[in-house]
């Protein structure tokens, strides 16, 4: 390997990370362009750089960039881009880190009181994360899907599908950005959502607290008989009710809207 | 158009190439275009729509799988999991032939997610050999790589790339694709006359060639890809054309993508290209000053196609 290739590598890539802050080495290893000085043909890719990556993040993060507004949120991808610059070969890694990242540089990190519209925007950037995720994951689609008259012994959730509570309506919000609806920003209200993709098509259904304990329940046991227990307990309802109502209220629904997977 | 092209590879007429927002119009219509090309990035990870989508084009139409990220020039190691990886991508849709730039993306493990430069030598010309036959190896089928747009020069550099592209395919018997948009940038912005670079080029290893738009800024050119190709670009890729016997062509559109239709149409305006009357060549590539300066705020260099899902389609909806 060239030592010399390296260093240069080294100096140019720093340039289009920290552009305010060149090493002069680098300067000293261009030539001017044709009718630009070498700092200026430089500068070409150094605007390239963040624009390119400042505007792939926020297709990533439609919603978030609504609810900040194109300025702020360029600044706040400024500054991740700066602390974390892209490391995979795939573009759709890049937002990969910025939900967490958001939360661990939230101005009010060190405040007595959290402030909501912070809570919010890390709130949505992580659902929209999920959604951007799950969009191009192993997907299910082959199956085997299951059909209502399935054993519920045979019915375990499908991989393509992941479960998420948030402080806000996060799912509504999103949906009323992508419609062009430009809407406020909501008042808290705790969301459980189920995020699952089926047939290529990403979808979101909002659960109540208690058919979310059941699904997370079934998540880690893949088993309907200990999740219904568990709801029996924590509910203190007899387990014959319980039973009763995930046959007759939900289990239809949640078959036929691709929750479960036929255990094979 | 010919069988095949000097370097023996089936010329494939005059392609597109395949972004996500006209997914919809061609399996839906399957319009009547030669070949499509590929990003590789976009669909070597996919488990969802886009590699579906990929798969079914794939058994209607010749695919050429492009990379972005291969980073042959970088310092750092190859990365053989994202080779291996494009390889099983190439052979499950039965890529016509696999390609990338004369480049490097990243060092030090990160990704600038463009196109970067190299100084041109002896040194580099060992280095970029060596990992040439480590992918060639990898992929089991020739490498193919594209000249890259430039804006910077390196007091480094002691060859001119068309030089070193061949000495590169003597070294490592990789084939090339000719960018004649990017030969237009990157003369103009060094300063150099793109006739003359297309007289050094080794045609006898090009197996295809790229059309695309540029943002022409005074002082200088940004090969945008958001444009329809220019006067100047269409002169060098008639004589590039004619050079190569014919080699298969192929347009780039990465920004304000149009309607399919439109980019079909601008493809097929190569057609009229290469069977019009031989125009005073030197007069058309040198009128820079008669092409639009394009005053407008200069865009990004869009070596990429962000292929960003279209997660449009998801919904909320309550089941019970
Ligand atoms: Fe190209």
């Amino acid at each position: 390997m060239s030592a010399a290739l390296h260093d240069l590598q080294r100096w140019m890539h720093q340039a289009l990370i920290t552009p305010d802050a060149v090493d002069p080495a680098i300067a000293n290893a261009l030539l001017p362009g044709h009718r630009l000085i070498a700092s200026e043909c430089l500068a070409i890719y150094q605007r390239s750089y963040i624009l390119r990556l400042r505007m792939c993040l926020g297709e990533q993060f439609p919603a978030t960039r609504h609810a900040l507004g194109a300025p702020l949120f360029a600044a706040f991808a400024d500054e991740y881009l700066r602390a974390c610059p892209p490391s995979s070969h795939s573009l759709y890694d890049l937002g990969e880190r910025f939900p967490t990242w958001l939360t661990e540089t939230r101005p009010d990190r060190e405040a007595p009181e959290r402030e909501d519209w912070i809570d919010f925007m890390v709130d949505l950037a992580h659902y929209e994360r999920e959604l951007f995720r799950l969009f191009d994951a192993p997907g299910f689609e082959d199956g085997p899907w299951p059909t209502t008259s399935s054993d519920d012994r045979t019915l375990v959730l499908q991989p393509c599908l992941r479960l998420a509570s948030y402080q806000f309506p996060v799912a509504r919000y999103y949906q009323d950005v992508r419609a062009d609806r430009s809407p406020a920003p909501p008042t808290g209200a705790p969301c459980h959502l189920v995020i699952l993709r089926r047939n290529y098509e990403t979808v979101t259904y909002p659960v109540s607290a208690l058919h979310f304990r059941f699904l997370s329940t079934l998540q880690q046991t893949q088993n309907i008989e200990a999740a219904l227990a568990d709801i029996a307990q924590w509910s203190r309802r007899p387990l014959n009710d319980v039973t009763a109502s995930w046959t007759a209220d939900v289990r239809a629904a949640w078959i036929e809207a691709g929750f479960f997977a036929r255990a094979q | 158009m010919p069988a095949a092209n000097p370097a023996g590879d089936p010329a494939l007429g005059l392609g597109v190439g395949l972004r996500n927002v006209h997914f919809e119009h061609i399996l839906r219509n399957w319009p009547a275009v030669d070949w499509f090309e590929a990003i590789s990035e976009n669909f070597i990870d996919s488990g969802g729509r886009p590699r579906m989508v990929l798969r079914r084009i794939a058994e209607r139409y010749p695919i050429v799988l492009h990379g972005v990220s291969l980073s042959i020039g970088s310092t750092d190691p190859l990365n053989v999991r994202y080779l291996r990886r494009l390889k099983r991508l190439a052979d499950e849709i039965g890529a016509r032939w696999v390609s990338d730039h004369l480049c490097w993306t990243g060092v030090l493990g990160l990704n600038s997610h463009d196109l970067l430069p190299l100084p041109l030598n002896e040194a580099v010309l060992e280095h970029v050999a060596a990992r040439v036959r480590q992918v060639q190896d990898i992929l089991e089928r020739p490498l193919v790589l594209e000249n890259p747009s430039t804006y910077v020069r390196f007091r480094a550099s002691t060859w001119d790339e068309p030089a070193f592209l061949r000495a590169l395919c003597e070294a490592t018997n990789c084939r090339l694709l000719l960018d004649v948009n990017n030969v237009y940038v990157s003369c103009f912005n060094a300063g150099s006359d793109p006739l003359a670079y297309l007289d050094a080029f080794p045609f006898e290893r090009v197996v295809q060639l790229h059309l695309a738009g540029h943002q022409h800024c005074g002082t200088h050119i940004v090969d945008t890809h958001d444009r329809a190709v220019s006067a100047q670009v269409w002169e060098l890729f008639r004589i590039a054309w004619q050079r190569t016997s014919g080699a298969s062509t192929l347009l780039e559109w990465d920004g304000n993508v149009p309607p399919f239709q439109t980019l079909h149409n601008e493809v097929l305006h190569a057609r009229a290209v290469i069977g019009g009357a031989s125009k005073d060549s030197l007069a058309t590539v040198a009128a820079v000053d008669a092409e639009a300066i394009n005053s407008a705020r200069e865009a990004a260099s869009t070596p990429i196609d962000f292929l960003l899902p279209a997660v449009m389609s998801q919904r909320t909806w309550s089941p019970a």
